[in-house]
């Protein structure tokens, strides 16, 4: 190591001394060790309007409130019921009732956290606000937009409205009757730098930078002191074995089974001490020799992603995933930035702090440049060099091997693509049944406000399978009995806002939306569908 | 607090409509011998009698769903204060509340905000109470973040059961999370396999071998180790830390990053430190939610049969899209809590009485912190009482294979587990 290196060390070590957390810190800790002060800056930022103010929505407010969500607006005049009082903890009791139910909602829910804002809306439904330009907007306004079982024909109307605009919030669908229920996110475009997905960037062995190929093998190990010797870590021991095992394979990397049992062989020859653990982890990590680092098959499928008809708030990543395709088709060795990251292995302290130096060095020239070629692609495409801060740089950076891109679709797009359909009879039987039966209910129920009935909504099963049914295909079927199990459930309890269905969605559902407004973690792509007669959940 | 109630005083017509669209009427799942109606109604919200362990995270959403779902008679153990940290998630609790008990304040929240609902808490240890105590319950729920106190009240649940007696099996529903990631399980005692069963799904806690701690330290989790479980006691010998202090927290920061900067490691900060040090798992409503409610489900189906319940394990994780899943965990023959079967272990007859000691306490499946061992002859080493413990130390030294013969039983026992463990030990 250079005299350079070791006065950086230094330099940088010296960090200020932190004090104890304050108060807000405290409260929050559990959550800032998932979603960190960025995640929980975008949930503060935050404005979600939430349809119903129902068991089920208070419930996944409950979840989105206590992590601190900037605000919260709940459009819904109904007037508590003895019924609403009994299912939904964020009303009184007999209290509530004859009281506007999302404004006792709103009240007990702000009790949980003096640092939201809520507002309760009762004067009209989305149908009214619908029906005008300025509701249209207002609607628009919001980070996101969440419906629990809102009447069919309001929710395809909203769906269009929020479709028909690139700039639109997601709107979270939730649909759900007694122990079935149904979640469906319905959104544009959703880009993720911060995916916390379990995979550890390439230590780039088998291509190793000029510097740490020349410490790996300038190592005198033969002359090298025992205790040193079972403290040289790993990755300076396989650049080692494979550049000579390159050098006499004609370029290759061990490719059989034999050849890579040789290759451990050789690592197992090098121990002074038959009980070098480094050595032994070096035998443990060798299969990172047996394939070549290259760009991360999802990662350059990205390349290809159409950036055309993006919305304004992926624009950013489309520019950075620019950047980071010239990145790997024009800087060597062709593979996505260096991680700065090393994970722990057998050295000791100056070993460890010497090769974590290394790769931090050349994690941060190889940013460098990737920074000026991001620069050259914002200044093409006539943007301002500021439209990307160098904390989002240095995240994607750090996060390239595991970034995600997710192309949504429009709500309901299943029931009109025959194909999905029968192909999801096939293969995802069970879940399309709750889907079909879901599908089934909601239209029901359009047609009995319509006909203006003053009776109590009671479809019947037969009633229920036909109309699922209609939405199958012509020869489409589900499996055995997957369809009648979810119908007759729906028959057996068409309104129930069931206590436990209603926590259990509020939990999924509050994940979601922090998934969403975070954008940290990943969404769900498809339909959820949750059973809890069998207690699962599955997606088409 | 605890006043009687009299059953339907405080029920208003239309209060369980949702819930009786359930009982009024069986699925197409539903168990065909099922009677829907009344009897299922009044048994729900008069004959049961449910336990909650744990007023915490799953605690306070499995008290405010049973409440809900019409359970009337609920008792809650608990035995933590509060603290501002748990605001962020434990909502039956206000910032007024830190420092009071979470069982006690839990039950009379419920009971203010669901009328009709009595809630008993106790605020202290389930191992308090004797097996007379969790005799009276039809079902128990366990909302804990101890593995320890898990073992201790499903070993209790085991051993109460009596096959002539089927009262005495109480189902247990446990369930657990961490950060996006959560379980529920039934467990039939005896019946089921139990939570001792599947310790080995656990995540292994990291332990830093302590010569790295004290010698070559490479992360910051490292230095923090180094102060805590080598500076600390060296400074303060008759103090222990307190890991809820800030204080103390402080302290051991400052002296962490001292040590960082000396070595030239980078990463230690305040909030690493306390994570470290009190080995903090992250937490947010959202999954306590979910979990919560998929046990209380599994309570609500046990209690009234109106679907069958689950059998018996429920995994869910939200970090990557929404996966979970169900499956049957199957019951260990060699569990030593409900399997009976010795568990065989083959050893050198190199090994001294305190290597296989270590062993015990690293295998994922065994995990007993401070055994004691015994074989149906004498005792080879006790941890307590001091006389005996110093009586049987030399032989911690000694080979086993000196102490016991080939294909010899070995009886593993530990004061916090109410049960023991047979080793069958052969060597190679
Ligand atoms: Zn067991």
């Amino acid at each position: 190591m250079s005299a350079g290196n070791e006065s950086q060390t230094i330099e940088s070590a010296t960090t200020t001394i932190e004090s104890a957390p304050d108060q807000k810190t405290r409260r929050y800790d559990r959550q800032l060790r998932l979603w960190a002060k960025s995640g929980q800056a975008a949930l503060e930022s935050a404005h979600i309007l939430v349809l119903s103010s129902s068991s089920t929505s208070a419930s996944i407010l409950k979840n989105l409130v206590l992590p601190g969500i900037g605000q919260f607006t709940i459009l819904d005049r109904t007037i508590t019921e003895p019924k609403d009082a009994g299912n939904n903890f964020f009303l009184e009791g007999q209290k509530s009732i004859g009281k506007p139910r999302a404004e006792e909602a709103t009240r007990l829910l702000l009790e949980l956290n003096d640092g939201v804002q809520g507002h309760a809306v009762v004067n009209k439904d989305v149908q009214e606000v619908l029906a005008s330009a300025d509701g249209a907007e207002w609607l628009k306004g919001f980070t996101l937009i969440i419906a629990h079982n809102v009447e069919k024909g309001a929710l395809e109307k909203l769906s269009d409205l929020l479709w028909a605009d690139i700039k639109s919030p997601p709107l979270v669908v939730i649909r759900s009757a007694g122990f079935l229920a149904e979640i469906f996110i319905q959104f544009h475009e959703h880009a993720v730098i911060d995916s916390h997905i379990d995979t550890s960037p390439s230590l780039r062995i088998d291509k190793p930078f000029p510097a740490l190929l020349k410490h790996a093998t300038s190592l005198d190990l033969e002359n090298m002191d025992v205790t040193d010797h079972g403290h040289v870590p790993y990755v300076y021991i396989l650049v080692r074995v494979l550049e000579e095992w390159k050098a006499s394979h004609g370029g290759n990397l061990p490719r059989t089974t034999d050849e890579r049992k040789a290759f451990k062989t050789i690592i197992g020859k090098m121990r002074k001490k038959s009980d070098e653990e480094n050595f032994e982890e070096a035998e443990g990590q060798a299969y990172k020799c047996w394939s070549s680092t290259v760009v991360p098959g999802d990662i350059k499928s990205l390349f290809t992603a159409d950036a055309t008809a993006s919305p304004p708030h992926t624009k950013p990543f489309h520019y950075l995933l620019k950047a980071l395709e010239i990145f790997t088709t024009t800087v060597e060795p062709h593979t996505l930035p260096l991680s700065a990251t090393l994970p722990d292995m057998k050295a000791d302290t100056k070993q460890y702090v010497g090769i974590q130096r290394l790769y931090k060095d050349r994690a941060s020239e190889e940013k460098g440049i990737f920074k000026d070629i991001l620069a050259k692609v914002l200044k093409d495409q006539g943007e301002d060099s500021s439209l990307i801060d160098d904390e989002t740089i240095d995240a994607f950076v750090k996060n390239a091997h595991i970034l995600k891109l997710l192309k949504g679709k429009k709500w309901g797009w299943i029931d009109a693509d025959k194909g999905a359909l029968s192909e999801h009879a096939q293969i995802s039987s069970k879940q399309l049944g709750i889907h079909l039966a879901l599908s089934s209910l909601s239209s029901l129920q359009f047609k009995h406000i319509q006909s203006q009935s003053q009776s109590e909504f009671a479809p019947t099963l037969e009633e229920l399978t036909a109309a699922a049914q209609a939405i199958l295909p012509e020869g489409v079927e589900l499996q055995d009995g997957d369809l009648n199990n979810a119908v007759g459930e729906l028959a057996r309890a068409p309104t129930a806002d069931l206590p436990n269905t209603a926590a259990l969605l509020g939990g999924v559902v509050a994940q979601e939306v922090i998934k969403m407004i975070t954008k940290q973690y990943v969404p769900v792509e498809g339909y959820c569908t949750i059973d809890l007669v069998e207690t699962w959940t599955g997606v088409l | 607090m605890a006043t009687t109630t009299t059953p339907n005083a405080t029920d208003w017509p239309g209060r369980y409509y949702h819930i009786d669209q359930i009982l009024e009427k069986a699925g197409p799942r539903t168990d065909p011998e099922w009677v829907p109606g009344d009897k299922a109604k009044e048994w729900l919200r008069e004959g049961v009698k449910v336990l909650v362990i744990g007023a915490g995270g799953l605690g306070c959403e499995i008290l405010s769903n049973l409440a809900l779902t019409g359970f009337k008679d609920i008792h809650v153990i608990d035995m933590d204060t509060i603290d501002i940290s748990n605001l962020n998630r434990q909502f039956l609790f206000r910032q007024k509340d830190v420092g009071k008990s979470k069982a006690l304040v839990a039950a009379e929240f419920i009971m203010n905000r669901v009328p009709g609902v009595k809630v008993t808490p106790y605020h202290g240890k389930i191992q308090d109470k004797d097996e007379d105590y969790y005799m009276q319950f039809t079902l128990i729920i366990c909302g804990l973040d101890s593995v320890e106190a898990r073992r201790w009240i499903n070993a209790t649940l085991v051993n109460m059961v009596d096959p002539e007696n089927p009262q005495s099996l109480k189902p247990l529903i446990d369930g657990g999370t961490e950060g996006f990631k959560g379980q529920a399980r039934v467990i039939l005692p005896t019946i089921t396999s139990c939570y001792e069963c599947s310790l080995d799904m656990l995540n292994k806690q990291t332990q830093f071998p302590i010569c790295t701690i004290a010698n070559t330290p490479r992360l910051p989790e490292h230095c923090i180790e180094w102060a805590s479980v080598l500076e600390w006691p060296r400074v303060f010998p008759d103090k222990k830390v307190d890991n809820d202090d800030p204080d103390h927290i402080d302290w051991l920061y400052k002296q962490a990053l001292n040590r960082a900067q000396e070595f030239k490691i980078e990463g230690v900060t305040w909030s690493l430190t306390q994570g470290v040090v009190k080995n903090i798992i992250p937490a947010i409503a959202s999954t306590n939610a979910i979990i919560s409610a998929a046990c209380c489900n599994e309570a609500f189906k046990i209690a009234t049969n109106s679907a069958a319940f689950l059998n018996n394990y429920f995994m869910f994780i939200g970090t990557d899209g929404v996966y979970s899943y169900t499956f049957e965990h199957e019951r260990r023959p060699e569990c030593p809590v409900c399997g009976g079967e010795a568990l065989d272990l083959t050893i050198s007859p190199e090994l001294t009485l305190q290597e296989l000691i270590d062993l015990l306490i690293e295998r994922q499946d065994i995990q007993i912190k401070k055994p004691s061992l015994s074989t149906p002859t004498k005792q080879l080493y006790l941890q307590a009482p001091p006389q005996l413990e110093e009586a049987t130390r030399p032989n911690l030294e000694k080979k086993v294979s000196e102490l016991v013969p080939p294909n010899g039983d070995v009886t593993v026992t530990a004061s916090t587990l109410p049960f023991s463990l047979s080793l069958r030990i052969a060597y190679t």
